[in-house]
């Protein structure tokens, strides 16, 4: 018997050490059910109208107020609604399986325009979120695995791509305050990265099952939609690690 | 014992060398998937690739030392095609390469059971009930309807693999889901002839084999994955309970014993000439990277003819024209994710036939190191009968080990 414990340790000694970067856990102060909205998978919150936004994998967008009661509804469907970001006075919306941004004005939800974007790993993890980087002046999608993110320009031509490698997955993506907030869904946290080379600066382990959108308020409190659990998380500040 | 010794160092060194040499796939998990997108239509496309060292330990027989099964052989040869229209179709044709090598090479003789063809159906997904044609797994038994490339397995165990009840059919499959997905509804009617259709077609009997299951999960949707991957930061859980039913009693003058000799498998039960009835319930729940499974499935079956082998030459006093069979399933399973590890204990009881003297126990270990997921894995899988059923299911051997190499592209 003890020639197959030997393979075993043989293999077990390959064994890769994850990086050490500051962390710490963060857990939620209470949550609320999306009885409305199935499988809601992002959520964008809105400094000029006080809203949020949030996309649905059936491919609708929603515009809510920020305990998730819905307002109103976008009419033109995509398929798989993954991400939802704000810049100015359009919303932007990443549909997942067919590799698609949608453009919707924000005073009525029209749809403005569809862009194209490319991404060749499986159908099912590719861009899961959107965002604006202020600090580059750039778009990003993030792909879930292998996590990556990728810059566009404002009418979505790549610029570069950074792989992640702090977490398995990246499932939402935030800017806020000069850093690039990501979130990981197989991992369960939120890394706060340098918002030019999107390396990890600490790591937040929340007690949500399979997070999948990230925001900010006004007050710097943190919302996090889970699709499977169809809620919205509240979490207060993110706790200064020491 | 030094071959083994060899072998096992071999796929070790592989394993090692696999780091570098799969690079790839190591840095970039799900890279090796393909996806095409035009205006409506996305089309991914897949597969994978294993192969192992296997050995079986024989027992000190001298009248059978055949040693086919210590060497190299492949698990999967696979290629998958996933398609998704903007107006709500699904499609999926998945191919076993390594076994629509061996049907044809053989006239499908090697193994029936394994046509090459794993999945082949349409589905639409646009009303809240969703409808599936074609040739897929049947919605019965959870140990059945989870992939097993994704444990530390290297194949599913006895009593859902597929001798006790066909795992996949030609048919048509309802899906209803509400309460946030909690509750997932099945219902189908298929051919009843299970993996055997494409060698005999339907049977003589004119009628469907009817499945049903249904499961609760709390507080989320699961799906049919055995290993807690996402570590989950609070218990999840799953119970179902599922059915199947099929009357196969043959026109006068037929036989399906006759018509479809390996329809009915090793131990004579997939398929009957006369009612068959299933059921089954199952669990499995889920936290912090530990998840265990538990399922159990009773048969009862009325062969139409008092001669049937199934009766083992009883009388109808004594056997009621009925044969039972059936078993439980329960295993338990840890997902290191820090040292990229799982470990898996499986045990399980099967008794194939109540008229006949016998039970069979196995028990099975396994390991798994994820270089990259099990999109790239190291699998070592090791399993025992513990108790042998010496009549239904004599062995030659007393333990099997299985060391090798995943890769999902």
């Amino acid at each position: 018997m003890k020639v197959y414990i030997l393979p075993l340790l043989l293999i077990f000694l390959v064994s890769f050490r994850q990086k050490d970067v500051p962390h710490c856990k963060f857990k939620f102060d209470h949550y609320k059910a999306l009885k409305k909205i199935p499988e809601p998978s992002d959520i964008v919150y809105d400094k000029e109208t006080g809203h949020c936004f949030i996309v649905s994998d059936h491919g609708i967008l929603f515009e809510c107020d920020t305990l998730g009661n819905i307002i109103r509804r976008a009419a033109d469907e995509g398929q798989d609604f993954e991400g939802v970001e704000v810049k100015d006075s359009f919303i932007y919306v990443s549909d997942e399986t067919p590799r698609k941004v949608y453009q919707y004005r924000k005073s009525d939800l029209s749809l403005v325009k569809v862009y194209s974007v490319s991404w060749g790993g499986a159908m099912n993890r590719a861009f899961e979120s959107i965002a604006y980087n202020y600090t580059k002046n750039c778009f990003v999608l993030v792909s879930q695995q292998p996590a990556t993110v990728v810059e566009y320009t404002s009418d979505f031509k790549e610029l570069g791509r950074y792989k992640f490698n702090g977490t398995r997955d990246i499932s939402g993506a935030r800017w806020h305050n000069g850093s690039m907030y990501l979130l990981s869904s197989l991992d369960a946290s939120i890394i706060k990265c340098n918002a030019t080379s999107y390396e990890g600066e600490e790591f937040y382990q929340i007690n949500v099952l399979n997070p999948e959108g990230l925001s900010f308020d006004a007050h710097e409190n943190i919302s996090i939609t889970s699709d499977d659990l169809q809620r919205i998380y509240f979490f207060k500040n993110l706790p200064t690690i020491k | 014992m030094k071959k083994l010794l060899l072998s096992t160092f071999a796929v070790v060194a592989l394993c090692n060398v696999a780091s570098a040499q799969f690079s790839e796939f190591a840095d970039n998990p799900a890279a090796s998937q393909f996806t095409l997108s035009s205006e409506n239509n996305t089309l991914q496309i897949g597969g994978r690739v294993s192969a192992y060292y296997e050995t079986r330990f024989l027992k000190n027989d001298t009248n059978y030392q055949k040693k086919t099964h210590n060497g190299w052989d492949f698990k999967d040869i696979d290629l998958d095609i996933l398609g998704k229209t903007a107006n709500k179709f699904v499609y999926e044709v998945h191919m076993s390469l390594i076994d629509l090598a061996a049907a044809a090479a053989t006239q499908n003789t090697a193994n029936p059971a394994n046509p090459g063809i794993k999945a082949a159906y349409l589905q639409y997904k646009g009303w809240p009930v969703h409808i599936k044609f074609g040739y897929d797994k049947v919605p019965y038994a959870q140990g059945s309807m989870s992939e097993i490339w994704g444990t530390p397995f290297w194949s599913h165990a006895n009593l859902f693999g597929g001798d006790l009840f066909s795992r996949r059919d030609l048919g048509l499959t309802l899906n209803y889901r509400f309460m946030k997905d909690r509750i997932n509804l099945y219902g189908g009617a298929y051919t009843g002839m299970g993996e055997n259709f494409f060698q005999y077609g339907n049977d003589g009997s004119g009628r469907f084999e009817y499945i049903g299951r249904a499961e609760f999960s709390y507080p989320a949707k699961m799906k049919y994955h055995i290993i807690d991957q996402e570590n989950s930061p609070t218990p999840v859980f799953r119970v179902a309970v599922n059915a199947r039913y099929a009357d196969k009693t043959q026109p006068k003058g037929y036989s399906i014993y006759a018509d479809a000799p390996s329809a009915p498998g090793a131990y004579g039960i997939r398929i009957i000439d006369g009612k068959r009835t299933a059921y089954g319930c199952d669990a499995i729940v889920k936290y912090k990277g530990i998840s265990a499974t538990f399922e159990a499935h009773m048969i009862q079956l009325k062969p139409t003819l008092a001669t049937d082998g199934l009766y083992n030459n009883t009388t109808t006093s004594k056997n009621n024209n009925v044969v039972n069979a059936g078993g439980f399933n329960t295993g338990i399973n840890y997902n290191w994710e820090k040292k990229h590890s799982v470990f898996s204990v499986m045990y399980e009881e099967l008794n194939t036939n109540d008229l006949y003297v016998g039970l069979q126990d196995w028990l099975y270990l396994a390991y798994a190191y994820k270089f990259s997921g099990f999109n790239s894995v190291a699998k070592i899988e090791y399993y025992i009968p513990t108790t042998e059923d010496k009549v239904q299911n004599p062995l030659h051997y007393t333990g099997q080990l299985r060391v090798g190499y995943q890769v999902v592209f």
